[in-house]
């Protein structure tokens, strides 16, 4: 092996100022992994700290202010810090140029301004926490976020500032897709994580600018007293809501979207079989990213919003079930009759699919308006949140960990720990939340510290099996970090699942710093496991 | 682009009559009264004005159809905000019942604040709303 094939992007350059300053697309994503796993602990011990104290019906381990802080923090920090930027930061990041054979991102230098942009915004977050927090919840709703004393203004301010990070990024992304692509990489052979990041990016191009606006609004009401949101000065509260929903629901599509592409990657190549519908599923990307803009409103039910409004969004909502039942159903059809390994990344993606099924169904649940306004505020939307976001995002993340770890970093983790790992994130994950769904029918309302002795029951069961989760979670990742220590490396041309597409066939395990040593050729599609033997290689 | 379309002084000074124009216009219409419809009008004149600038004034029109397509998606979506938030904005409190012709739906919603009272049975109340709202979730 030539002196050159041992260079990887992990050791070439040396020196903290060239990862600091790099434009490497593989290192800025590095850097946004590191960053997303350490918010996205401190979000997960958040929520320890408020399932222990639901142990029991009383204050017994913070106050009730405590607990409006930390399910405000565990909101914020979760979206805005680790779920929104972490998979196409982090993901996208390290795969996308890889992907569609470029050297790097459109434009590298405003790839790490975006990182440093996240950053700054982080900081801004922090010190928010260090100040003593903020009780308004995740979603700062007027009134109250324009009259609380917390810290609102720092926490807003850190979000807005966080938001160009995701413009920049989303804007780097389309470029890269449209002008990056190897000559014969034509839209119909990109890989489905790339069109999914590319939904992502057009829904965080559009989306985001209205999130800027929203807290600017809200900033000068409290500074300026312009009457926007606030009845007493001529404003309307409930526009508010308009206005950070419109945001925040095609949010929700920024969190999921490359979910849906890690698992769309996953399941074919550990099926070992060609991709069932692919056109139905790079379609139902768009379409979701489109109609993920029409059914704000369905946040908004018990809002007092025009009781047309709530009909048409009901409408609406409806029709995201279409494209994601394209996605579930595609997904089914491919593993069938396929050769399914039971890796780790599999695992997860078999995870995913169960949870997020309940996740999605739960939802229709909540788009009928009658079911909703008993259902508002209630544990069962708290059930149903998780079961999308945690069971979905969080779990297909994890599955793309383990699936791009050993192209990543060139070394491979524990598989048996990693299974079982997967295994008590599933398990831990449905004895969390499951009881949640039950307890929402019964009435437990959300964002309360204490409750009737009548849900004790539920709610202890629930604590239990979070610690569970929290366990296996921390097991996973914990798997993951010691393959450094250990140090099983992997060969660097090897392809441990027996991937298609060009990250697993044309560059080595880490890659290289430019990504490949020559131009890459196209010589199949990205999941032609019917025409293409491609061998599962994993040592010498 | 590879090739600068070059535009003719008079279709500059064409827009640059119209975009007067249509400032007179928006003057105009606000003199009138026409209800929320005002606030439509008033934007849709500045949206036009604001496309005969990008598309002339910054040679959108001549310009890769991708830009062309952005430029119409950013529109489509602020619509789509716009329109949808006034479906709330303008119908808000309203059952789309006419108290005159239909029964109303529940007898002490704010809607009907103006009409006297009544019982389930339709007899005259004067107690306050705020304790059947409470019987009412009880139930």
């Amino acid at each position: 092996m030539s002196e050159n094939t041992k260079q990887n992007y992990l050791n070439h350059p040396k020196g903290i100022m060239s990862w600091l300053l790099t434009l490497d697309h593989k290192r800025i994503g590095l850097m946004y992994l590191f960053s997303g796993i350490l918010f996205f602990f401190l979000g997960g011990l958040l929520a320890l700290v408020m399932r222990f104290e639901l142990a029991a019906p009383g204050n017994d381990i913070i106050s009730n202010e405590v607990y409006n802080n930390a399910y405000t923090l565990h909101g914020a920090i979760m979206i805005f810090l680790f779920i929104i930027p972490a998979i196409p930061g982090a993901l996208g990041n390290i795969l996308l140029p890889l992907m569609v054979g470029a050297k790097d991102v459109a434009f590298p230098r405003l790839n790490l301004a975006s990182f440093y942009i996240y950053s700054f915004g982080a900081l801004f977050a922090m010190y928010t926490i260090i100040n003593g927090g903020v009780d308004t919840g995740w979603t700062f709703y007027t009134p109250y976020s324009t009259q609380s004393t917390s810290n609102v203004v720092p926490m807003t301010l850190g979000i807005f500032i966080i938001g160009f990070s995701s413009i920049l990024t989303g804007l780097n992304f389309i470029a890269t897709v449209h002008k990056m692509r190897i000559p014969g990489l034509t839209w119909y052979k990109l890989p489905l994580f790339v069109w999914a990041l590319y939904g992502t990016s057009l829904v965080q191009i559009t989306a985001t600018p209205v999130l800027a606006i929203t807290m600017v609004l809200l900033m000068l009401e409290r500074f300026l007293g312009i009457g926007i949101f606030d009845p007493a000065l001529g404003g309307d509260p409930v526009l508010y809501q308009h206005f950070f929903w419109f945001y925040s629901h095609p949010a929700v599509y920024i969190m999921i979207l490359p979910a849906f592409g890690i698992i769309s990657e996953i399941i074919p190549v550990h099926s070992r079989k060609k991709i069932w519908g692919y056109k139905f599923i790079a379609y139902s990307t768009l379409s979701i990213a489109f109609i993920g803009f029409l059914v704000w409103g369905h946040h908004m039910f018990t809002s007092g919003q025009s009781v047309f409004s709530q009909i048409v969004f009901s409408f609406i909502t409806y029709f995201v079930g279409i494209p994601t039942g394209v996605k579930i159903f595609s997904w089914i059809l491919t593993m069938y009759k396929g050769q399914v390994s039971f890796t780790p990344p599999m695992f997860y993606a078999l995870a995913f699919l169960f949870l997020f099924t309940i996740g999605g169904l739960t939802g229709i649940f909540l788009g009928a308006v009658a079911l909703d306004i008993h259902l508002h505020d209630t544990y069962f939307v708290v059930a149903h949140f998780h079961y999308v976001m945690q069971g979905g995002t969080i779990v297909a993340f994890l599955g793309g960990l383990h699936h791009w770890w050993p192209k990543s970093f060139g070394v491979m983790y524990n598989q048996t720990i990693a299974n079982i790992a997967a295994l008590g994130v599933f398990i831990g994950f449905n004895g969390t939340f499951f009881p949640q769904f039950l307890l929402g029918l019964r009435g437990m309302p959300r964002r309360y510290a204490t409750y009737d002795e009548q849900f004790v029951e539920l709610h202890s069961y629930s604590t239990f099996w979070s610690g569970i989760l929290g366990i296996s979670i921390f097991i996973a990742v914990m798997n993951l970090f010691w393959s450094f220590i250990k140090k099983n490396k992997v060969d660097p041309g090897s392809n441990p699942w027996g991937g298609m597409t060009l990250e697993w066939t044309h560059t080595s395990s880490p890659p290289h710093p430019h990504n490949f040593e020559e131009e890459p050729v196209l010589q199949h599609g990205p999941y032609d496991y019917d025409k293409v033997i491609v061998e599962k290689t994993y040592n010498k | 682009m590879s090739e600068h379309h070059i535009t003719p002084l008079r279709t500059y000074l064409i827009i640059a009559a119209s975009l007067l124009f249509l400032s007179g216009v928006t003057v105009w219409v606000s003199y009138i009264d026409l209800g929320s419809f005002n606030i439509v009008l008033a934007m849709f004149v500045a949206t036009v004005k604001a496309s005969l600038v990008a598309f002339f004034f910054m040679h959108l029109l001549w310009d890769d159809k991708k830009n062309l397509t952005m430029f119409l998606m950013s529109l489509m979506f602020f619509g789509i905000f716009v329109t949808i938030t006034m479906l709330d904005t303008e119908f808000r409190g309203d059952l789309g019942l006419n108290p005159e012709t239909k029964d109303p739906i529940n007898k002490r919603a704010a809607f009907y604040d103006t009409l006297p009272l009544t019982d389930t049975h339709g007899h005259p109340v004067d107690e306050h709303s705020d304790k059947h709202h409470e019987d009412k979730d009880h139930h």
